[in-house]
């Protein structure tokens, strides 16, 4: 390949970069895996879990009221741990523009009438109409048991037509590296903005196996299969991968801020977290396995 | 015009236009309901024992035409409780008397708008209640199968509506029962379904009838089935009682135990009872104690009375609560009891109220989501022919989606809802990868069609397989909450390389040429 010399700006000086430093480039996507790993061990270490989990994983009761009073959140959590004696997760519900829809009061271990109760004397809002999910901490636990082995089950069936598809190992495990990596990156991030996985946020993850999976196939596809220099089959796939990227990410937004269900709001900021490092992980380090296997083919 | 013609002359277009108009039929909206039906009739209230019929058409009620909600509300409003209620449903004339309730007067009918289309809502976006329930021991399958009938049959004797009741199993191999009814206010749904409903009336220690020796059970008022005695001590309680028909045999029984056991000291004439009682038991607890009249000693009678109570505050929450007694015993003793115990794992109520907001945002989000896609492609590629395209086929696939789910009636959740973004995220995907695939080898290569979009639809195929290779084990755990969602997804994600993208394909080579 011939050695460009760099061109004033910063558009070129990034181009410059990422295609001749792009080894270098790849310690940020291994720092970030690294990084993930520590996050979700220090995580088990100090709370015995990996990921922190909502009441759809590990048993209790959420109460969604619906109103359009102005109540505030943390009095109403601080009100309602004291006189039912075990913590309590408040959190308001709204829809388009900041418009009140009600609130969602979570609570472990404890039966739903009391709690139901108690609301209502504290809100006003009639009992009747509350939306009340509540699961044993039992089941919630072989659900999650169920969970993961699904996640598991999915990488594996993923990984399987990846190598089929490909016939190739190196390329096939860079696509399934890069899954892997948003996967672990997603979950930390998650720990770390205390988003708790519920059930949906596991239908979440198994999309986002998907999506990352798109970009990466086009990116291999068109490298290994496209007539060009390596770097211009890499340019052209980074132009349509980003706008892939960029109208899911957008398409997610807008779901984000426009529903106010809780299930749709984490499917959205899973995948919305997921596929930013997708962009990293398909540009970065896909690419970078990608051209080291291209070196190392030529020698 | 030319471009148009030759659009058109694709078969790939055609297929996609097909199913849009099979879609259109399954899915079958209509703009303005069709009138109003009665979608539930209250077990043992006056318009059950009237036999208003369930799922049938309401057009009259006193005397005036409804087919909007809000009339049928106000008309229901102006009812008091002891009126005399009368209908038209299915051309025919109901009459029955309103009660009261929990200080409110009570028809024991509900009335719904008729559907305008055949999508079945899900129970997080029509609200109502999902139980999940544990066999307490291990089952045979036989035995799952028992409690699946039983139960729905005693749901269906409970006159509760839009009832679906499914074995589900997660990964380790754990079964459960799934239960989920609409409408929210099922407390004594959730007791009954959840009770084993062991029967059993005794005497002494020797066991004279159980439930499977129970022949007919006598429901209606004019049988004698009723709550008939209130009183109060601290607080209310009221009585209950209904006949029930037991087999000769166990008749025979009876008439053997009871001809051992002396009458009790004290009591003389047409009053006097056994020194031993006969105890009812349901689930080996204590429902009740009835004296034995004298005149029954030693007598095979096959009629008998079950009797029991219930408590309450006020003397009608003390009426209520001994009818709910009433109605769960009577269904247990018709529908038998279930082969295991059961315990509750999981209890949903979901307002229909925030269903519906749910579900409003939900559409409104898909919209504004394609919306703003199509801008961002308008954007990339400076041609608004190639982001209208991509939109257009978006919605279509959105419609061809559902469409398929009213076929299949799978109901619309919130879960489904998420699927059918997912669809349209990878569908948009790929319709790019096309587009550039198109725009940067449209010249370079032959002519033929296939020859030109290889390489795209190789990257396509691809990310389909692993689509439907991570939704795969989805489908089978869970207890079968998330199997929605990876339905839809499969669906869709079949839709669009099978219908959709080919049509975009050939539409978007002609727009480009």
């Amino acid at each position: 390949m011939e050695e460009a010399k760099p061109k004033a700006g910063l558009l070129a000086s990034i181009k410059h970069v990422y295609e001749h430093k792009y080894k270098l480039l790849m310690l940020i996507t291994i720092g970030i895996v690294i990084l993930s790993i520590g996050v979700l061990a220090y995580q088990k270490a100090t709370t015995g879990e990996f990921v922190k989990k909502d009441v759809s994983l590990k048993g209790g009761l959420v109460i969604t009221i619906k109103t359009d009073q102005e109540f505030n959140v943390d009095t109403l959590q601080a009100q309602l741990a004291s006189s039912l004696g075990v913590s309590v997760d408040v959190k308001s519900l709204s829809a388009l523009a900041g418009q009140r829809i009600g609130y969602t009061i979570e609570v472990e271990k404890l039966g739903q009438d009391k709690v139901k109760a108690e609301v209502e004397r504290l809100t006003g809002v009639p009992s009747a109409t509350y939306t009340i999910e509540e699961s044993s901490s039992s089941l919630s636990e072989s659900f999650f048991k169920s969970v993961v082995k699904a996640l598991f089950a999915a990488f594996i069936f993923m990984s399987i037509v990846v190598f089929i598809y490909f016939r190739a190992p190196a390329p096939s495990a860079a696509v399934i590296m890069a899954a892997f990596s948003d996967l672990i990156g997603t979950i930390a991030v998650m720990q770390l903005l205390n988003i708790k996985l519920s059930s949906a946020g596991v239908a979440a993850l198994l999309m986002l196996i998907g999506y990352s999976v798109d970009t990466d196939i086009l990116l291999s596809t068109r490298v290994l299969k496209g007539t060009r220099s390596t770097m211009e089959e890499i340019y052209s796939s980074l132009k349509t991968g980003l706008t892939m990227q960029t109208t899911a990410i957008a398409a997610l937004a807008v779901l984000y801020i426009v529903a106010p269900a809780a299930t749709l709001r984490q499917i959205s900021v899973i995948l919305i977290i997921g596929l930013i490092f997708d962009a990293l992980n398909t540009w970065i380090q896909n690419v970078g396995i990608l051209r080291m296997y291209l070196e190392w083919k030529k020698k | 015009m030319g471009k148009l013609k030759e659009i058109f002359t694709s078969w790939r277009v055609w297929l996609l236009i097909l199913m849009i108009l099979a879609s259109y039929a399954a899915i079958n909206p209509k703009f303005t309901s069709d009138g109003l039906i009665i979608s539930q009739v209250d077990f043992n209230s006056s318009a059950y024992i009237n036999s208003v019929p369930n799922n049938v058409k309401l057009t009259e009620f006193n005397g005036k035409s409804v087919s909007l909600l809000q009339d049928y509300d106000a008309l229901a409003a102006a009812v008091k409780p002891g009126d005399l209620v009368k209908i038209t449903a299915q051309r025919r004339l109901f009459a029955f008397h309103a009660a009261e309730k929990d200080n409110q007067t009570y028809l024991g009918i509900a009335v719904e708008q008729a559907p305008t289309s055949n999508l079945k809502k899900g129970l997080d976006l029509a609200g109502g209640v999902r139980v999940l329930l544990k066999p307490k021991e291990a089952v045979s399958s036989e035995q799952f199968a028992d409690l699946v009938d039983i139960t729905q049959k005693r749901l269906n004797v409970f006159g509760l509506k839009d009832i679906s009741v499914k074995q589900v199993s997660d990964f380790g191999g754990n079964k459960f029962l799934l239960v989920e009814m609409a409408g929210t206010t099922q407390q004594e749904a959730i007791k009954l379904i959840s009770q084993q409903g062991k029967f059993e009336a005794k005497i002494g220690n020797e066991s004279v009838f159980l439930g499977s020796d129970i022949k007919q059970v006598s429901r209606s008022v004019q049988q004698g089935a009723g709550v008939y005695k209130c009183g109060q001590d601290k607080s209310w309680a009221c009585n209950f009682r209904f006949p029930v028909t037991i087999t000769p045999e166990a008749a025979k029984r009876h008439a053997e135990i009871t001809s051992k056991i002396p009458i009790a000291s004290g009591s003389v004439g047409q009053d006097s009872y056994l020194e031993k009682k006969l105890d009812l038991f349901v689930d080996d607890e204590l429902v009740d104690s009835l004296y034995i009249s004298s005149s029954l000693k030693g007598q095979e009678t096959t009629e008998f009375s079950i009797q029991g109570s219930g408590t309450g505050g006020t003397r009608d929450a003390a009426f209520s609560t001994a009818l709910d007694n009433m109605k769960r015993l009577q269904t247990i003793l018709i529908t038998g009891s279930l082969p295991v115990k059961l315990q509750i794992e999981k209890i949903d109520v979901i307002s229909p109220a925030l269903g519906s907001e749910f579900l409003r945002t939900a559409i409104i989000a898909l919209l504004a989501a394609v919306v703003v896609v199509g801008v961002i492609i308008a954007i990339r590629y400076r041609k608004p022919h190639i982001a209208i395209p991509i939109m257009l086929t978006s919605l279509s696939e959105v419609f061809i989606v559902f469409g398929i789910a009213a076929l299949i009636k799978q109901n619309i959740d919130l879960a489904a809802i998420a699927g059918v973004l997912a669809t349209v995220g990878t569908g948009v995907d790929a319709q790019l990868v096309i587009t550039d695939e198109v725009l940067e080898f449209g010249s370079q290569f032959s002519h033929d069609w296939k020859e030109k979009l290889k390489r795209a639809l190789f990257i396509i195929m691809g990310s389909y397989a692993t689509v439907v290779a991570a939704m795969l084990p989805l489908l089978l755990i869970g207890a079968g909450l998330l199997k929605g969602f990876a339905i839809v997804t499969i669906i869709g994600a079949s839709i669009g390389v099978f219908v959709t993208r080919p049509a975009y394909a050939r539409i978007i080579e002609v727009l480009l040429k």
